[in-house]
């Protein structure tokens, strides 16, 4: 075997055995398939299921692209081994079941899903190389992924960026439609890449922003509208250090935040050996892992599919209450949030001492200056199924989303380092370590969810699931018993229990559901 | 079940499409069931397809296209398929769709459409009889020739089901048909004309033209509209009425209805108090017609309603009392021709 094809080794056995999943829409094609395929059905038979391969992309990257993963993302499905080491008692697990490298886990998630990545991490950690190799599954060659990525630098205008009006008709045209606009070719491609995007200048920053958010380009009121794609950006510190700071709408765009981790010196040898053999693994991708435009968009509706059981967005609703309640914020009771004291430009600390009678240590809502959107929420959803997908199931697990939550939510949910959860013992460490601490926010959020044993006893779900079922038909008499029952929940918990996040929540979808009955009993008097 | 070789070509052909409108399908209805979906596909959406395949092949495709949007709608709001909460407008999409396959063929959408209103219209109006409905549209379809006069038909089939507020709408439309469709439609009994028929319907809300006997003799009680709220009806307590033209207006608590009744049904429409009032200071009782505590006596002649007791109130027109008691919930009619 010649060394090419030792670097162009793709697993052969299933990556990640499991039994095969049962497809879970609805297609037509269920209607009249039978056990004879048509020509039509045929084109594809052979090839291996999409998430197999995205598997075997992984596999390929993690044990011959990259010299050093790292299993970050860990999974178990057994007690794993753990031990405590040092004077600071740091736990290392070594997990009992396929575990993954964040560092080429989530840009080949975003590769699938078409979503947006930054690496952050110091000089010459693999973060440009990863990127690279992402265009390169993606079916391009090397050489056009290098020439189309986009390196940042203080002088870059928005015509490095975009394009440039053609000389010939800046002079001779006479209206603004006679001129012929220079595309860049980058904004064609279905993986870009944007080299150290926070040393872009602010004003071309914006123009970025349009192609990133709204995926369009324009100049001189010329458009070009960009493919689906997925993005891969580059800083080499996102706290400030880039030569300019980047807009907080062009950093909001960004769905995952993924660190490249230092070099382990134990890997040195096999550091040596591709220098020796002059080997650079984005040329000898093998054309097994490579897919194709269509294929990618057929990953992206297999992992849509991908189902989200009622339990777990249960939790992830839970945990997401907890953070943008901010009870001195507002008056009105819609108006008590963060987002109100912020658009108010109130300094957060002033609002932290107003807050009385509730404990601040437990309260996961102190640890944090900002509640989460709703664009994070659809990223957090769908990096949860895509994870899920990636793994063989077409069934989110808890585990799927603690395990995507850090990296999402990476940017997006601000610490309140002066916090008392901060200062606690053994917490201090989380001041620096977002990912660390963001999955202890989840598994505390988990923990309060089964004391107050939400998974059975959930009466605001069981509104939300009657209402769910519809209003017609609903009788006079039924509405007033619904009503009724909703007012004597509020009731119950407004009897001396404290307000919190999940609780404030509740109450909104209380008023919600008080709201459409209201108007349901008001309408069916006319009737 | 296998599907018939031209519906699943056209679903085959358009297999993204329509996956994709189930899933944006499933976006406004979050309790769409593939299973209940599919299976309806299979059986009712075949069934018509078949039909439209042996009429107007040509036509299939689109016929598809609307028919498969009309099942999301339906499976959707859990009208169609396995568990549905109406049965009737499965029952009409089966039996009177595939006996209209070559006007369906014609104008898919529009027909699919008014077929399975009509239906979940009737299933969802007290007293009305969808089934009825049913039966006469499947016997009639096959003898329409075009779309229009089969909407028609399906208006005073519709009234003669038990929707009575239809009638003056059903008499015009019957001018506008074939004499033999307009029979069909208000199943007149065999021998007589439209010209007749329409005349007698005029003269008289309680003539029935499938009817083989004569008019019964007058007064007679002929209805009793309405119940107590608590067993599915209107009234919260015993209603009282007053006369309205043609119509009645009945009363019960603060809430009132406009009565429309005829030998087909009677029908209920909200009203206002006011409306209810002003017609309660105008109320007239026709001559020759004395109503007295619990008597009525038509042109001198004496009627008792049984176990009724004294009338909490009277109303009439020319054709029709109406009287209400504090023992019942409804309102008795009583024909005066």
């Amino acid at each position: 075997m010649g060394l090419l094809n030792v670097f162009q080794r793709v697993s052969q056995t299933p990556t990640n055995p499991h039994p095969t999943a049962a497809a879970r829409g609805f297609d037509v094609a269920d209607l009249y398939r039978g056990p004879v395929s048509t020509t039509l059905e045929s084109t594809d038979a052979g090839a291996p299921p999409l998430d197999e391969k995205l598997r075997q992309a992984y596999f390929w990257v993690v044990n011959t692209a990259i010299i050093s993963p790292h299993y970050d993302v860990e999974y178990n499905d057994g007690p794993p081994q753990s031990f405590i080491l040092g004077d600071s008692k740091s736990r290392l697990t070594l997990p009992s079941a396929q575990s993954y490298s964040s560092f080429v886990l989530l840009p080949l998630l975003t590769f699938a899903a078409r979503r947006k990545c930054l690496f952050v991490g110091g000089p010459g950690r693999g973060k440009t190389a990863s990127a690279i190799l992402m265009g390169v599954l993606a079916g391009a060659s090397v050489r056009e992924v290098r020439r189309a990525m986009q390196h940042g630098h203080p002088q870059m205008t928005i015509a490095d960026l975009l394009g440039n009006p053609l000389p010939a008709d800046l002079v001779s045209a006479q209206r603004l439609e006679d001129i012929r606009i220079s595309w860049r070719q980058w904004l064609g491609l279905r993986v870009k890449i944007i080299d150290e995007y926070n040393r872009i200048p602010t004003r071309t920053q914006s123009a970025l922003l349009t192609v990133m958010g709204d995926n369009y380009a324009e100049i001189l009121n010329h458009i070009f509208e960009c493919p689906e794609s997925a993005w891969f950006l580059t800083a080499n510190d996102d706290q400030g250090g880039g030569t300019y700071p980047v807009i907080e709408a062009l950093r909001d765009r960004i769905d995952v935040v993924v660190q490249a981790l230092a070099f382990n010196p134990r890997f040195l040898a096999d550091l040596l050996a591709r220098i020796e053999e002059n080997v650079r693994p984005e040329e000898v991708v093998p054309r097994q892992i490579i897919f194709t435009e269509t294929e990618v968009d057929r990953m992206q509706n297999e992992i849509r599919n991908v189902t989200l059981p009622d339990e777990v967005r249960r939790r992830l609703e839970f945990f997401t209450s907890q953070f943008e309640f901010c009870e001195v914020a507002g008056d009105q009771f819609e108006y008590k949030t963060k987002d109100t004291a912020r658009l108010a430009g109130i300094e957060w600390h002033t609002l932290a001492a107003q807050e009385t009678g509730r404990d601040r240590l437990k309260d996961l809502g102190c640890q944090t200056k900002n509640g989460l959107s709703v664009r994070v929420l659809m990223t957090l959803l769908i990096y949860a199924k895509a994870l899920a997908y990636f793994r063989g199931n077409r069934v989110v697990e808890l585990e799927d989303v603690r395990q995507i939550l850090p990296f999402v939510l990476h940017d997006k949910l601000a610490p309140d380092i002066e916090a008392p959860f901060f200062d606690a013992p053994g917490h201090a460490v989380f001041r620096a370590d977002r990912v660390g601490w963001l999955r202890k926010v989840f598994d505390l959020a988990c923990a309060d969810y089964d004391r107050l044993n939400l998974d059975r006893d959930d009466p605001v779900s069981a509104f939300g699931e009657e209402f769910r079922r519809g209003l017609d038909g609903l009788s006079d008499n039924e509405t007033r018993a619904r009503l009724v029952k909703i007012e004597r929940l509020i009731t119950e918990w407004s009897k001396g229990r404290k307000l919190y996040g999940h609780l404030y929540d509740d109450l909104l979808k209380l008023k919600y559901l008080h709201q459409r009955y209201t108007n349901y009993l008001r309408w069916l008097k006319t009737q | 079940m296998t599907l018939s070789p031209g519906f699943a070509s056209v679903l085959s052909s358009g297999r993204a499409d329509f996956n994709a409108r189930f899933v944006a399908a499933r976006r406004v209805y979050a309790d769409l069931d593939a299973d209940a979906f599919a299976a309806f596909l299979q059986s009712g959406v075949d069934e018509l397809a078949r039909a439209v395949e042996a009429v107007r092949a040509d036509r299939l495709a689109n016929v598809t296209q609307a028919a498969y949007d009309a099942a999301l709608e339906l499976a959707g709001q859990k009208l169609a398929g396995p568990g549905s909460r109406v049965a009737s407008v499965e029952e009409a999409w089966r039996r009177v769709l595939p006996k209209a396959a070559h006007l369906v063929a014609t104008a898919p959408a529009r027909l699919i459409a008014a077929v399975c209103n009509a239906a979940h219209q009737l299933a969802t109006t007290p007293g009305a009889r969808p089934a009825q409905w049913v039966e006469a549209m499947a016997g009639i379809a096959p003898q329409c020739a075009e779309v229009e006069p089969f909407l028609q038909v399906g208006q005073v089939a519709a009234w003669r089901a038990g929707l009575a507020h239809f009638r003056e709408g059903a008499l015009a439309v019957g001018d506008l048909l074939p004499e033999t469709l307009a029979l069909a439609a208000v199943n007149a009994k065999p021998g007589l004309r439209w010209a007749e028929v329409r005349q007698r319907l005029l003269a008289c809300p309680w003539f029935d033209p499938a009817s083989d006997s004569e008019t019964p003799a007058a007064p007679r009680i002929v209805a009793q509209a309405g119940a107590f709220r608590g067993f599915g009806g209107l009234f919260v307590e015993p209603p009282t009425v007053a006369a309205t033209g043609r119509h009645f207006l009945a009363r019960s608590g603060e809430e009132c209805w406009l009565l429309t009744a005829d030998a087909f049904g009677s029908t209920f429409h909200r009203a206002t108090i006011g409306e209810f009032e002003a017609a309660s200071r105008e109320s007239r009782m026709p001559d020759g017609l004395q109503v007295n505590g619990s008597r009525v006596v038509v042109d001198g002649a004496r009627f008792e309603v049984p176990a009724f007791g004294e009338f909490t109130s009277a109303a009439a027109n020319s054709t029709t009392l109406a009287v209400t008691s504090r023992f019942t919930h409804s309102v008795v009619l009583v024909a005066l021709k």
